[in-house]
């Protein structure tokens, strides 16, 4: 039985199969029972710190249980969290706390020192980074949120490169994560694997569903050893996996991977970016028991299509329709409805919508437009498809020029103002280009002053060390030149065709 | 001709050092040395580092083997390579 939130979904689970286990990371299982407990001593914890219904916490937390304490511990004492990618670097972060004006922080003893350096900056925020304990938890009485309280802010690039905070109440979590839920037919019985970090929504859902069904959640902190991604397919009897083209390119170009077979496993999803055509039909031979789901999202409306995995050989480039109890249609830039055939963009309808993005009223009406009744808004996408003839999905291309990589989203714009912070560098233009395991690659090509030497491995270096590691460029390219358009704006179009024409 | 252990410890030093280390310059890595829990190599880095092995000592890499034991450290992949030579 779901509960109206997801704290509430660990409570009742941890009543009724105490003893079952939650999740299993590198360093054993953990019961419901456990991470009950330890949410409860977070939340007490937070409470004492001040922070209350509707307060902000963020987290900057690998993969692990620590990562699950916190996420239930915030939302049990009636708070919103907000996942950070754990890579992030001092001052992004002292941006986004300063942005989100959150009440505390949780971290682990490793990111302690970053932490605490931008949490000084943005206003003195404390900082939490014990969250284990023995002791157990008085039962405190926690001013416990509506359904439409809110109840995370997810950061996302915009195309600016500018973060923003996706705002989303319970009710939009818990409402996309049953539909979610029901097109999967997820259940108790469900081991899901999980390599995505939970500061990604992709990742972050794993979690969450499998809570609130009581399943066993199998978290890893990533997928850097494919031997051992193989190794607890079969050792934990994974159900289900989840993943980005770059996971699936990768086991899928591994020697020996078809001499296993996987007899637990039931299914697959793929999301974040769209899975080559070859890359649909190696997973369906590979493992063709489990059911091939590819879908479509965006942190906007968490999941927006996914395509029935039994049209997934005949339909291996669509993302099928609307997730159950939410409508799609395409538009034109009128706003007129298109048929199939017609490129336009993706609307979509639903009560996954978010709420807007947190402080940016501008980029929130933006994307959020009237919809059919006073109080609804439906969200265009800033992403073409087009229907075919049964009214299946077909994605055709983004609107703005945001790269896709490793199935998370890098707007140029914000790498570019890193590269013309270096002295000599004189413009600089990112791009993506096609890549077999990255789905794109994030390229920088720079031109320099006259005179001036800078190497390229320097520059990755200044951008590594203000950016997350999957926006660091995997190559930055050093011209006298950078092409012109006849308006005299750098040629985009022309860098990612010499890099398509120079790739091995 | 088998290259010897020195050789294979000193080559796939410098692969890590020019792919990877450049990118920390204040990092000294011991031959012993976690290159994941370090945060120097990444998931797509350990393709690379896998790729690299196959390549250089013509091994074929199983993809079971693609572990934590045999690729995590530099240590590490010394002593799979010369497993894998025999």
């Amino acid at each position: 039985m779901s509960g109206r939130t997801f704290a509430e979904d660990l409570s009742a689970r941890a009543k009724s199969h105490r003893e079952h286990t939650a999740l299993i990371t590198p360093e054993g299982p953990h019961t419901y029972g456990e991470l009950d407990s330890q949410a409860t001593r977070l939340a007490e914890t937070l409470f004492e710190l001040g922070v209350r219904r509707g307060d902000r916490v963020a987290m900057v937390l690998p993969n692990g249980f620590s990562a699950a304490i916190a996420i239930y511990g915030v939302l049990r004492c009636g708070a919103a969290f907000s996942p950070v990618n754990p890579t992030i670097k001092r001052d992004r972060l002292a941006e986004l706390l300063t942005d989100l004006d959150a009440t505390s922080v949780i971290c682990d003893a490793d990111r302690r020192e970053l932490v605490d350096q931008a949490a000084e900056s943005a206003g003195k925020i404390p900082v939490i980074d014990e969250l284990e304990g023995s002791e157990d938890a008085d039962a405190a009485d926690f001013e416990a949120p509506l359904e439409v309280d809110l109840a995370a802010v997810i950061y996302t690039s915009g195309s600016t490169g500018e973060p923003k905070g996706v705002t989303l109440t319970h009710r939009n979590m818990t409402f996309v994560a049953d539909s979610i839920i029901e097109y999967l037919e997820l259940g108790p019985a469900d081991r899901i694997l999980c390599l995505l970090p939970l500061s990604f929504n992709y990742g972050l859902y794993q979690l969450l569903m499998s809570i609130r069904v009581g399943a066993t959640l199998v978290l890893e902190p990533g997928f850097a050893f494919a031997g051992r991604t193989i190794a607890l397919l079969g050792d934990e009897k994974i159900t289900g996996l989840p993943g980005v083209p770059t996971v699936f390119q990768t086991l899928l170009s591994l020697r020996g991977l078809s001499d296993h077979s996987f007899p637990d496993l039931r299914f697959i999803t793929n999301a974040g970016a769209a899975l080559p055509e070859s890359a649909v039909a190696a997973i369906r031979e590979t493992f063709p028991q489990a059911s091939l789901f590819l879908m479509y999202g965006q942190t906007e409306a968490t999941r927006i299509a996914y395509l029935r995995p039994e049209l997934v050989d005949a339909k291996p480039t669509a993302v099928g329709e609307a997730i159950p109890g939410t409508e799609v249609w395409i538009e034109d830039d009128e706003g007129h409805e298109l048929g199939p055939g017609e490129t336009g963009e993706l609307m979509v309808r639903g009560a996954h919508v978010m709420q807007g993005y947190w402080n940016d009223p501008e980029g929130s009406a933006d994307r959020l437009r009237p919809g059919r009744w006073p109080w609804e808004r439906v969200v265009r996408t800033n992403d073409l498809f087009r229907l075919d003839e049964d009214r299946h999905l077909h994605f055709v291309s983004r609107r703005d020029d945001v790269i896709k990589s490793r199935g998370e989203k890098v707007a140029p714009r914000e790498i570019e103002e890193i590269l013309c912070l270096a002295v000599g560098v004189r413009e600089a233009a990112v791009v993506g280009i096609p890549d077999r395991l990255l789905g794109e690659a994030v390229v920088a090509h720079v031109s320099l002053d006259p005179g001036t030497q800078l190497d390229a491995g320097a520059l990755r270096r200044l951008c590594a060390e203000k950016l997350e590691d999957y926006k660091v460029p995997r190559r930055i390219d050093v011209h006298s030149e950078l092409p012109k358009n006849s308006n005299g704006k750098i040629d985009r179009r022309a860098l990612v065709t010499e890099a398509e024409t120079d790739a091995p | 001709m088998i290259p010897q252990e020195t050789t294979v410890r000193a080559e796939m030093r410098a692969f890590i050092e020019d792919n990877f280390l450049y990118m920390h310059p204040d990092v000294e890595l011991a031959d012993d040395e976690d290159l994941l829990t370090r945060g120097l190599v990444d998931s797509l880095g350990f393709v690379e580092l896998v790729e690299e092995v196959q390549g250089r000592y013509a091994v074929e890499v199983q993809d079971v083997e693609i572990t934590e034991q045999n690729f995590g450290s530099i240590d590490a992949i010394v002593a799979y390579v010369e497993r894998k030579r025999g």
